[in-house]
């Protein structure tokens, strides 16, 4: 019984924290470049239409992977070009992008509408981990094989941004990019490249969505998760690893929301995490034992020789 | 002898009033491609414009409910005068339009409010659900059945209440857990709440989404399903088992060749009000048209015996097939909602020998006995 529960748990929570991970990833890494993306869920929804377009074309869901991260990219560029070059404020270049994202991924996507997908992403069981009691089943079977990118993204992103040369440069593009740009940084290079990584991540989670998770597109089949994803990234302070344990956490109150709906209000569960979020936000603010970590620089446009 | 009289109809009326056009306008709640809903109701569009010389139609999708006025207003403006309404939100919207255009004919779906120029209409599936109920009971091994919900509206509540008693004719000890979503049309809830109830131990699936998710969930994990409102057996050919399929076409084909031939005017809807069934033709029971059950469960199905309480010792197979013959060919031979029919809280809902009224299946707030989950509205 608490066998099924935590195993249950586990594997759905996992499960649903695949697409919110990588979207996480991805604008952290923007946001640590001091550039904020409010433009995650259109960027998501275009790599699903453009993932699950080129899978079904060609037969092969991970030329779809690949296809989603160009196609968010692509619309990354938008948003570096308006906040970056052309200093625009931040805030409204990212809800524009998730409205067109939106939008357009609605228009171009109707002749896909309710279609199966024929090849998904397999799933992928770990060889001898998955014979672990509990987290065997749990985690390491019956999973798609993005998960444990994921997990390998979320790694090597700690890696680079605490123990790498181009980690530092990339955080001090994000907390003080004067000071950055007089050490002869590029600043506009390192967010230009950040915001793409970030919108690449986004399509990747996309994607996960079209050809992974339910094999098909459905217009607005993000439904809000790159919003969700946002809240993660405040909720893991801007920290790859804690994004992994933040993403599942939104995962399994998804999951449990549905165990429990004989005995609580699904509303309830479905809200919790972001009373975390919100929680977190209050202790930091208050200076209670949390520290938020926001880069300093986050949402301000940089002109070179301003102060 | 219904289309031969229906044919009849149409051709007294073209002599009438001569070859006029009609134009008849759709307003959906979904996108056309969403394989449920919405899909269903433009396959019926489509049929009948290739059943008709004289019908132009258009149509207009994924129209929010509260907005379904300003869409309305602008099909009129295009010169469309029977406009079909599909989705029950919209009925408020419909009413007030219907004295806004009092010479446009107004057709609305699943709605109960009339007026001169709005009749309603429904293709209803309770008793495709029981037969679906009695197959689910012979193939549960834990006793569990999950049924995914949209909304914990009076038109489920009849439909999983139909589907439990068919479970617990067969399986009188079985359970049917259900949990909701809260929306007609979401894969990712749908997969999440049937992920939910595999883990509960449900081992067979039934549902209302406007996708074939849970199909596919179960299927992936080796367990039957009955597909919901469109042909979902190549979604999983090896483990749907049958389901509900709908026919909107025989109803607006209906409507529209009384509309041609002058017998509907936007004078006399007050009392037209379509409630279709199998024996219209309007439902059918199946997970592809032309196949009932999928023949990879007939073996399984033929096995389990019941005593049944008319036929004595039956296959499960026999008694679907029996019964199914029943409610299409002769109406009202048989009802899946025959007292005497407790509520799970143990009210007599249904009184021995009687059966409910369309007014109390459209109305209907409790649960049968055998129902597991949250209910919201429940009476005391």
């Amino acid at each position: 019984m608490v066998e099924s529960w935590v195993v249950a748990t586990l594997a759905r929570g996992l499960a649903f924290a695949v697409p919110l991970l990588f979207a996480a990833l991805g604008e952290l890494v923007a946001e640590r470049a001091g550039v904020i993306n409010l433009g995650v869920e259109g960027m998501m929804i275009l790599g699903a239409l453009s993932a699950f377009v080129v899978a079904d074309a060609s037969g092969s869901p991970w030329l779809g992977v690949l296809a989603a991260a160009f196609v968010g990219a692509a619309a990354a560029f938008f948003h570096a070009f308006f906040s970056v070059t052309l200093r625009a404020n931040q805030y409204v270049s990212g809800l524009a992008l998730t409205m067109v994202g939106l939008g357009l991924s609605g228009l171009w996507g109707k002749a896909y509408a309710g279609r199966p997908l024929a090849h998904p992403l397999p799933k992928w069981d770990v060889p001898l981990l998955k014979e672990i009691p509990w987290l065997g089943p749990g985690i390491f079977s019956g999973q798609s094989a993005l998960l444990y990118l994921g997990f390998v993204f979320a790694f090597l992103l700690w890696v680079f941004l605490y123990r790498t040369r181009g980690g530092i440069h990339l955080r001090s593009v994000g907390e003080n990019p004067a000071a950055a740009d007089a050490l002869g940084i590029n600043v506009y290079l390192v967010r230009y490249l950040a915001v793409l990584f970030g919108g690449a991540m986004a399509g990747v989670a996309g994607a996960y969505l079209s050809v992974a998770y339910r094999p098909s597109w459905t217009e607005g089949m993000t439904a809000g998760m790159g919003w969700i994803a946002l809240a993660i990234v405040i909720f893991a302070a801007w920290d790859p690893l804690r994004a992994v344990g933040a993403a599942f956490l939104f995962g399994a109150f998804y999951h449990l929301a549905y165990r429990f709906q004989a005995h609580l209000a699904p509303e309830f569960l479905k809200m919790t995490p972001y009373l975390f979020t919100i929680l977190f936000l209050v202790l930091s603010a208050l200076g209670k034992g949390v520290r938020l970590g926001a880069p300093e620089a986050l949402g301000r446009p940089f002109v070179r020789g301003e102060r | 002898m219904r289309k031969v009289w229906l044919a009849a109809v149409v051709v007294l009326g073209a002599l009438a009033f001569g070859q006029q056009e009609v134009k008849a306008g759709w307003i959906y709640v979904g996108p056309i491609g969403d394989y449920g809903w919405t899909h269903a109701h433009d396959v019926g569009r489509k049929e009948a414009e290739a059943a008709f010389p004289w019908l132009k139609t258009s149509y207009v999708e994924s129209v929010p409910e509260g907005q379904a006025g300003s869409y309305i207003d602008q099909m009129v403006r295009q010169g469309t005068k029977v406009i079909f309404a599909t989705s029950f939100g919209y009925m408020d919207a419909v009413l007030e339009a219907a004295k806004r255009y009092p010479d446009v004919i107004f057709a609305h779906a699943t709605g109960f409010k009339r007026a001169p120029n709005v009749a309603t209409y429904m293709a209803d599936f309770y008793q495709v659900y029981y037969l679906n109920g009695l197959m689910a009971g012979a193939l549960t091994k834990t006793g569990k059945v999950g049924y995914v919900g949209a909304f914990p509206i009076p038109e489920l509540k009849r439909h999983i209440n139909a589907f439990t008693l068919g479970v617990r004719t067969v399986n009188p000890e079985a359970k049917v857990l259900v949990r909701w979503i809260y929306e007609w049309y979401n894969p990712a809830a749908a997969k999440e709440a049937t992920e939910a109830l595999i883990a509960e131990g449900a081992d067979v699936f039934a549902f209302t989404e406007d996708s074939p998710t849970v199909v596919q969930v179960a299927a992936e994990k080796g367990f039957p399903s009955f597909s919901h409102y469109s042909p979902m057996l190549k979604f999983a050919p090896d483990y749907v088992v049958s389901g509900q399929l709908v026919h909107w076409g025989t109803i607006y084909k209906d409507f529209l060749a009384k509309v041609y031939a002058g017998l509907y005017t936007p004078k006399n809807l007050e009392d037209v009000d379509y409630w279709w069934l199998l024996p219209q033709g309007a439902v059918e029971l199946g997970a592809d048209f032309g196949v009932p059950v999928n023949p990879k469960f007939a073996g399984r199905l033929k096995a389990k015996a019941v005593d049944h309480p008319i036929f004595g010792e039956i296959s499960v197979y026999d008694l679907v097939m029996k019964l199914h013959g029943l409610m299409k060919d002769v109406e009202l031979a048989f009802d899946p909602f025959q007292g005497p029919i407790k509520d799970r809280k143990g009210v007599l809902r249904v009184p021995e020998g009687l059966r409910l009224t369309k007014h109390q299946l459209e109305t209907m707030e409790w649960a049968v006995e055998g129902v597991v989950g949250p209910w919201p509205n429940e009476p005391k």
